[in-house]
């Protein structure tokens, strides 16, 4: 088991023709995950990857129940194809796109209130519950099922936590970039809200990084649990110049000077198990789960 | 992307919002002229436009330029030519520009506006909400920055409508958090939702106005005005694109930039090369635990590229005179690893390889990378995680002092 997807999950593609599309979903395919249809506007019809392509996501969802969608669309559509898959009601669906204008993001959360649609990213490298589906463009050979469950704002970040679950001889639940941009689908307050209560992951690596207060908002939501999972937290950007490429107004927005340092501070005074390095990780785990090493 | 004031005052104009007379001057003679058109009698204000805040406390490095900040207040006519020849080709030092500057270019000449009042207004995103917000304080002459910290609760935000923008409550809301009399009413309205709409309009992130002026007679004058657009949003805005002013970018950044790459400088010793944020943010915190060195650049190749624009990458590093050391992190998921060895061989056999250089590659085709970089013969120390490559990195700089 797993949180948001797993074997049963019936995957569509939206922009199933592209190349790194092709590239990437022939990979998800081989992995065992099961896409079941593709759309591409003015191609329906046709067969790619083995699969039907449909025109719009709608139609594919009507002939084949289709319930998550991965995006392999270029940024200027993104709003669009969210909008479609609002509208053909999937529970997920994982943006990669990087480059979505801020407007259209503040847009897609607009018409994303109240919808059944959970958005993943945009900028991120997807969802991956190990062994069983992949959507998106994760390094497969790295991860291998377990029961740690990972979330990162920044994908890079994301596969370095998953190594780090590995070295200390300990497979992953599910696995998710959360996306590198400002404005983004699902948080880690919702994402860890579905990791506490899955029965098969046991611990959590969440990695977060400058910028915005999604890390001081989990840090209050932990706080609050009654029943903890032991969370294993890092944030990056210690290093960053306060205020580099920011106006006055960013710092005025996030009161005053919040640093990567402060973060990590609210998330261990919250009980989590914060590093100091990211390569720190697996020690803590090891501490953990003695076991496994 | 920023633009200058006077180019942001354009743009809030088109939306009703009230400016002073102004005009650009590139030459001291320009500025004279310009003086004429603005103001018969003056005052003028006379301003330096270099994107950047606090100019009026900023100094000159050079003598020539005396020693007031980069806004002066000029009460004769004579004296225009005098100060603009002062502070053109002059460079301009501000809290955000950093101790090298930037020099001036043009100069805006401004007809003086007697004002009762200033406050603080400007928009940003507030990502939480996530909402387009105002932020409106009464300085009383605080630095900004200062009362965010000291006093947040002197900072009026209201989250606005994407769509309608401030409403009637929000508007009267900032009149009374402002104690302005009510006849400012329709006046308000018009700036805020100007703002607004301007925002809206061309995708901006952030419109700062420092200060709003308010005139015995209710008038709401926009004294200054900042403009930063979102960069991935340009290819609706041409018309703000051309307002992009080179002079302003750092040479390598632009470079960068028309590769779709990422590229900011610290003072530091070591050149990364990363495909994300979150990398390059974890690479420069390990950097900092070890020694005395720090980042001197990091180039984000982020995903999608070509072995082509990857060694194009790395000779924008390979440029960077702080550089002492080369180090390549690559998470490779949608991004292949051998594109970026192929990239790395293509620009050390073009350009050389006059300092070490650590890859440590992860991920999809990463066996392939390292394959490549072996065959290549080239000095390329390869490292298995990213602490590994930054100790690898360090110590191979030190033996080669």
């Amino acid at each position: 088991m797993s949180i948001l997807v797993n074997k049963a999950s019936k995957v569509l593609i939206q922009g199933i023709t592209g190349t790194q599309a092709s590239f990437h979903v022939k990979r998800s395919i081989d992995y065992g995950t099961n896409v079941v249809a593709g759309v591409t506007p003015g191609k329906g019809g046709i067969t790619h990857l083995g699969v039907p392509v449909f025109d719009s996501a709608i139609e594919a969802v009507k002939e084949t129940g289709a319930n998550a969608s991965v995006m392999f669309v270029p940024a200027k559509f993104v709003k669009d194809a969210v909008r479609e898959a609002a509208e053909a009601e999937l529970d997920l669906c994982v943006c990669i796109a990087d480059g979505v204008p801020i407007k259209d993001m503040l847009e897609i959360k607009e018409m994303l209130r109240g919808a059944k649609t959970k958005l993943i990213g945009p900028n991120t490298p997807g969802i991956i519950t190990p062994g069983e589906a992949r959507l998106g463009i994760f390094p497969e050979n790295i991860h291998h099922p377990g029961r740690i469950g990972v979330v990162s704002r920044s994908s890079t970040l994301t596969y370095e936590a998953v190594i780090e679950t590995t070295r200390a001889g300990l497979g992953q639940s599910t696995v998710i970039g959360l996306g590198d941009d400002m404005l983004i689908g699902i948080d880690f307050v919702e994402t860890l809200e579905k990791f506490m209560t899955d029965p098969d992951t046991d611990a959590v690596v969440l990695i977060g990084q400058l910028g915005g207060t999604y890390e001081e908002e989990v840090a209050k939501y932990y706080k609050n649990l009654k029943v903890k999972k032991p969370v294993i937290g890092f944030v990056a950007g210690n290093a960053v110049p306060f205020g580099h490429k920011m106006g006055y107004a960013g710092e005025v927005i996030t009161k005053g000077h919040v640093t990567a340092q402060d973060k990590q501070d609210a998330m261990h005074d919250s009980g989590m198990i914060t590093v100091n390095k990211i390569n720190n990780i697996h020690i803590e785990l090891m501490k953990l789960f003695p076991q496994n090493a | 992307m920023n633009i200058h004031e006077y180019q942001a005052k354009r743009i809030l104009r088109q939306y009703g919002i009230v400016i002073p007379k102004g005009m650009i001057a590139y030459t001291p003679t320009e500025a004279k002229k310009a003086a004429t058109k603005v103001s018969f009698r003056g005052p003028w204000v006379l301003k330096a436009q270099i994107q950047s805040g606090a100019r009026n406390k900023g100094y000159f490095l050079e003598k020539k330029a005396g020693r007031k900040g980069g806004i002066r207040l000029i009460k004769s006519r004579r004296e225009i030519a005098v100060e603009a020849e002062k502070m053109l080709g002059a460079t301009l030092v501000t809290v955000q520009t950093g101790p090298k500057g930037k020099q001036v270019g043009r100069v805006y000449v401004e007809a003086y506006n007697k004002v009762k009042k200033n406050f603080y207004a400007s928009l940003v995103i507030d990502r939480t909400l996530p909402a387009i917000t105002l932020l409106v304080a009464d300085t009383n002459n605080e630095d900004i920055t200062t009362l965010a910290i000291s006093a947040p609760e002197k900072i009026l935000r209201l989250p606005l409508d994407l769509i309608t923008g401030a409403s009637s409550e929000q508007i009267q809301k900032v009149i009374d958090f402002l104690h302005l009399s009510p006849k400012v009413f329709k006046n308000m309205e018009t700036f805020v939702n100007g703002m607004h709409q301007a925002f809206v309009d061309y995708d901006a992130v952030m419109i700062e106005v420092n200060p709003v002026g308010v005139t015995a007679a209710g008038q709401i004058i926009a004294l200054d005005a900042k403009m930063s657009f979102d960069n991935n949003a340009l290819y609706r805005h041409k018309d703000i694109s051309m307002l992009q002013d080179e002079y302003e970018e750092e040479d390598r950044e632009l470079k960068a930039a028309k590769y779709g790459f990422q590229y900011s400088e610290f003072d530091g010793n070591i050149g990364c090369i990363v495909n994300g944020d979150g990398i390059a943010l974890a690479a420069m915190d390990l950097i900092r635990t070890k020694g005395n060195n720090g980042t001197a650049c990091f180039l984000n190749v982020k995903g999608g590229v070509d072995k082509d624009k990857i060694a194009a990458g790395i000779k924008i590093i390979m440029t960077n005179p702080r550089v002492e050391g080369i180090l390549i992190n690559i998470l490779g998921g949608f991004l292949r690893c051998n594109l970026i060895a192929d990239g790395i061989v293509a620009a050390a056999s073009e350009v050389g390889l006059n300092v070490p250089l650590v890859v440590r590659f992860e991920g999809t085709n990463k066996d392939e990378a390292k394959d490549i970089l072996e065959h290549s013969k080239l000095p390329i120390i390869i490292a298995e995680d990213m602490e590994d490559s930054v100790d690898k990195l360090i110590e191979a700089m030190e033996e080669s002092d």
